[in-house]
């Protein structure tokens, strides 16, 4: 099948086409988040990326499938290839946009010899952008080239008036012009990740550290990043997806007597299985009696978590995660993508070694040293 | 999470799930449950809680009011409409 | 035994902004059905709320009016719950961090004055408006009040009496008002009531099990609800037939009766936790101090200004501050005419009256202060007299007339041609002899018996104290 990556697809010959995920809006054209809540909404606006892209004279190629509101699965096979990741393999398109927040692309886009630019969190407008997890949702850029990439970020990125949390100008993530830094960059190595990485991972690592300065460090908190991740996200989730309820836009079943009816057939009909437990752990983590033990302490080790981000970049210009554990436990990989997102830092997926990548993680508003060390390691 | 507890979160976000489905997601549940237990081991007394990864202040919206959209392009979604009105089964009180 | 009743209330008010509380669509009243709606409002995705600047400061503008502590660090939390008027499935509020805290108010009742404290003022969002239509036999929804800023003052229990709390609440309407955080208006909606009662023993400190008193529309309905529900507890409380239930119940004026609502949720867990789209707001000190200056004179200052400076009475100027409208009539007018006496006068005297005819409470009125003014001045400057004026006040408050135009048109001017009087006078004494006589003899009565022929003459157009002067003249040359 020649389009089984999209949902819609345009007949475009240019050949600076870009794809969207099926949750980044475009006036007048529906938008499914590849979910039945919304398989007939038709968006009333242009997402700001979209905008920005198509006055820079680039042309959309379509939109790509996704997993359901782009909420990963945490059990079960998760190895079916991502839209964006396809369609820029198939060459559809030069780029693709995607809200990556449990890893998938990540993951994907490094095993396939494509990069994946996660910006930091507030230096793309959300606006337009159908929500998953608000405190960590960030389109980001999956490319064959990155020199394109970079070039996309700098088109989309920076303070977007319909969106309060946007900060910074398209600037930072430019790649610069002269040295970024006199010297060696140096770049952490979690060794207590590598000791559960499988034997890819470790490969992809070792050709890492064969050009580069590396030290070792102990990730602290590894063992609890997914589930800190997931109490956050499943609850950011719920409160974001409760609006899909039959009344006002999406999915109304045709069965229904009264207005809790409404309710209950409409959103146990239109959402799918992952999105349903999602919302169940969601409304559990958040319940009373379980809020302080569960939510709340999420909220405190995240900042723990990113209090240790702070310290490490003070010695450490980038630090590198591998992209898969040595299980096969969607669960358990989470951990390795949850830093980027819980923290808020920008992110690039890097492909290394055969099949495989790493990524590399830096500070906030630091691209610009991912870019470089990543094309002088080339 | 036992059958009682998921009827009571199934009320309150509006589910009414097939049996097949409540068995996976006790399941499902029980399991996250058991990894949650993990988190209680850290010592967090001293710690705030990050709510958003950036915590600057942001510019405030200055208060000026205009007219982004018509009502028909609100009601355009909607699944029953009547005279403007989003419409839904009557509400009892 | 004797009981003592014992509430709380918790009040909501609807702030006097020009757009919603996170996006820009209008908050004002009375629009047609969902026309001040965006997606944002109507709970589309793909939109990050904006918060409005202004509602905070009005927010920092309630606490300041009611002596509370404003917090340097707010935040916004969700409240989840579903319902059709409210579209995105939570509602923002702030439940760990409001915005004021720890105020009070000062009442005054017949039994002197009082404090009654408030715990907190929160910042939060209104819901939209669900509609009975009888036609389809479904509710409609309308998000035109969706997302419109508003504040609940939550009282501490400190309330007594049914009297007591309209004190209160009269004197929220007058700061908030005054103070231009909103216009209170309980029949539209932007001042809601909610009172939480329970009885107990008199002297006793223990709290009773308490309700919670909804749909109070109107200060009479909250007073006969307090008085039902205190009744119906007490009653309760002695015959040991019922057991008091903490619950909410919904007051029907029209019956005179409260019920039990049946709880809009199944499970009433609200999940609250912290917004991560509305990124806390520091208040500053200096940004309080900003603030501060620009609220306007409220009620008790004005009615110290009116007193003091302007030396009208004390129930003069209670009556004039004792409402925003009212306050706003007397010094729009002021601007006008800089004779504080005269302007409270005429809108005390003529005015009241007239509004008074017109079966209209004064907060609804629309007058041009300058066209009063005007015509005050002319009164003043007896261009016409005080008789003519009325008429033409009435022509200003229904028509909109201006009072110069409308008294050269209709030649209402004053005659103030003495020598044209004096004719007139003279005309009018040699008509009526027997009256001079009369006059001679010391009967004062007969001035008012000529003034009135006078009057007549002059189709009320001359000045009545000219009048006199040219009378009395030409009568006391008879008296040689
Ligand atoms: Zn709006």
């Amino acid at each position: 099948m020649k389009n089984q990556y999209y949902v819609t697809k345009y007949d475009v010959k240019a050949d600076n086409a870009f794809a969207l995920e099926d949750n980044i809006m475009v006036k007048d054209g529906l938008t499914t988040a590849g979910s039945k809540m919304l398989h007939n909404y038709i968006s009333p606006i242009d997402a700001t990326v979209v905008r920005k892209l198509l006055d820079k004279g680039m042309e959309l190629a379509g939109k790509t499938k996704l997993d359901e509101f782009a909420v990963m699965g945490v059990s079960g096979d998760n190895n079916e290839l991502s839209g964006v990741v396809g369609a820029v393999l198939d060459k559809t398109c030069r780029i693709a946009l995607c809200n990556d927040v449990f890893g998938k692309v990540r993951r994907q886009a490094a095993e396939n010899c494509l990069y994946y630019i996660r910006p930091t969190y507030g230096t793309v407008s959300r606006f337009g952008l159908v929500q998953t997890v608000s405190s960590m949702d960030q389109i980001g850029i999956v490319c064959g080239d990155l020199d394109e990439g970079i070039e996309t970020l700098s088109v989309i990125a920076g303070h977007d008036e319909n969106d309060s949390t946007t900060q910074g100008d398209g600037s930072l993530a430019l790649n610069s012009k002269g040295p970024l830094k006199e010297g060696k960059y140096t770049i952490g190595i979690p060794v207590n990740v590598m000791n559960k990485t499988d034997e890819k991972s470790k490969e992809a690592i070792k050709e890492l550290a064969s050009k580069y300065h590396t030290e070792e460090f102990e990730l602290e908190h590894f063992e609890v990043l997914s589930q800190v991740m997931y109490i956050l996200s499943s609850a950011e989730i719920g409160n974001n997806t409760s609006r899909y309820d039959g009344v006002k836009f999406g999915y109304r079943s045709e069965n229904y007597e009264g207005l809790k009816d409404l309710y209950t057939n409409s959103r146990t009909e239109g959402f799918g299985l992952n999105m349903k437990l999602t919302s169940i752990i969601g409304a559990m983590v958040l319940s009373s009696g379980n809020y302080e033990k569960f939510y709340l302490k999420a909220m405190k080790i995240r900042r723990q978590i990113k209090e240790q981000c702070d310290e490490l970049f003070k010695g450490f210009d980038a630090i590198a995660m591998p992209l898969t554990l040595d299980s096969q436990d969607p669960y358990v990989n989470l951990a390795l993508y949850a830093l980027a997102p819980l923290c808020g830092l920008p992110s690039l997926s890097v492909p290394l070694g055969s099949n495989n990548g790493v990524q590399l993680i830096s500070q906030a508003m630091n691209e610009n040293v991912l870019f470089d060390i990543c094309k002088g390691g080339r | 999470m036992d059958i009682k507890d998921l009827l009571q979160y199934e009320k309150m976000v509006k589910f009414d799930l097939p049996e097949s489905e409540r068995e996976w997601i006790i399941e499902q549940a029980n399991m996250l449950e058991k990894s949650f237990e993990a988190l209680s081991g850290i010592d967090t007394d001293k710690t705030e809680p990050l709510i958003s990864p950036i915590e600057v202040q942001n510019p405030l919206r200055e208060d000026v009011a205009h007219k982004t959209f018509s009502r028909d392009e609100i009601l355009a979604n909607s699944p029953e409409q009547y005279d403007g009105y989003f419409l839904v089964p009557k509400t009892i009180e | 035994m004797k009981y003592e009743v014992v509430m709380g209330l918790e009040v909501h008010v609807e702030l006097a902004t020009e757009s919603k509380l996170f996006c820009s669509c209008s908050a004002k009243f009375g629009s047609e059905a969902n026309e001040n709606v965006c997606p944002s409002c109507s709970g589309m995705p793909g939109f990050v709320p904006a918060l409005n600047k202004r509602a905070v400061e009005l927010g920092i503008i309630a606490g300041l009016v009611t002596n509370c502590e404003i917090t340097p660090r707010i935040t916004f939390d969700k409240k989840n719950y579903f319902y059709p008027d409210l579209p995105t499935g939570h509602q923002n509020t702030q439940l760990y961090a409001p915005i004021c805290r720890n105020g009070y108010v000062e009442i005054e009742t017949e039994s002197g004055k009082k404090k009654i404290r408030i715990k907190q003022i929160h910042l939060e969002e209104d819901a939209g408006k669900l509609v009975h239509d009888y036609r389809t036999d479904a509710s409609l929804v309308d998000y035109n009040r969706a997302s419109v800023p508003l504040i609940e003052i939550v009282s501490e229990p400190d309330f007594r009496s049914a009297e007591e709390v309209v004190a209160y609440l009269e004197k929220i309407q007058s700061l908030f008002t005054f103070a231009d955080v909103s216009d209170c208006k309980m029949q539209e909606g932007s001042m809601r009531c909610d009172v939480n009662i329970s009885v107990r023993e008199a002297g006793s400190s223990e709290l009773g099990t308490r309700t919670e008193m909804k749909n109070l529309n109107s200060f009479k309905a909250i007073a006969r609800a307090i008085e039902y529900e205190s009744e119906r507890q007490i009653t309760a409380v002695e015959t040991g037939c019922e057991e008091i239930v903490q619950e909410t119940r919904r007051w029907d004026d029209n019956i005179g009766e409260s019920y039990a609502m049946r709880d809009k949720e199944d499970a009433n867990d609200y999940r609250y936790f912290p917004n991560p789209d509305i990124m806390p707001v520091y208040i500053s000190d200096e940004w309080i101090a900003e603030v501060k200056t620009t609220i306007p004179e409220l009620a008790e200052e004005k009615y110290k200004r009116l007193t003091e400076e302007y030396g009208l009475s004390d129930y003069d100027s209670k009556l004039l501050t004792g409402s925003r409208k009212i306050a706003d009539i007397f010094d729009g007018t002021l601007k006008y005419v800089d004779n504080p006496k005269e302007v409270a006068n005429w809108i005390l005297g003529d005015l009241s009256s007239i509004v008074n005819e017109d079966n209209k409470p004064f907060d609804e009125i629309d007058i041009d202060y300058e066209k009063l003014g005007k015509l005050i001045k002319m009164v003043e400057k007896k261009t016409v007299n005080r008789t003519i004026g009325k008429k033409i006040l009435q022509e200003i408050y229904t028509n909109n007339v201006d009072p110069e135009e409308y008294a050269r048109e209709h030649k209402l001017g004053m005659i103030a041609d003495t020598g044209f009087l004096k004719d007139i006078v003279n005309k009018v004494i040699n008509e009526n002899e027997k009256s001079i006589i009369e006059y001679k003899e010391g009967n004062q009565k007969v001035v008012g018996f000529f003034m009135g022929k006078i009057m007549r003459e002059t189709q009320g157009k001359a000045d009545p104290n000219t009048v006199r002067e040219i009378l009395v003249e030409e009568l006391d040359k008879y008296k040689i």
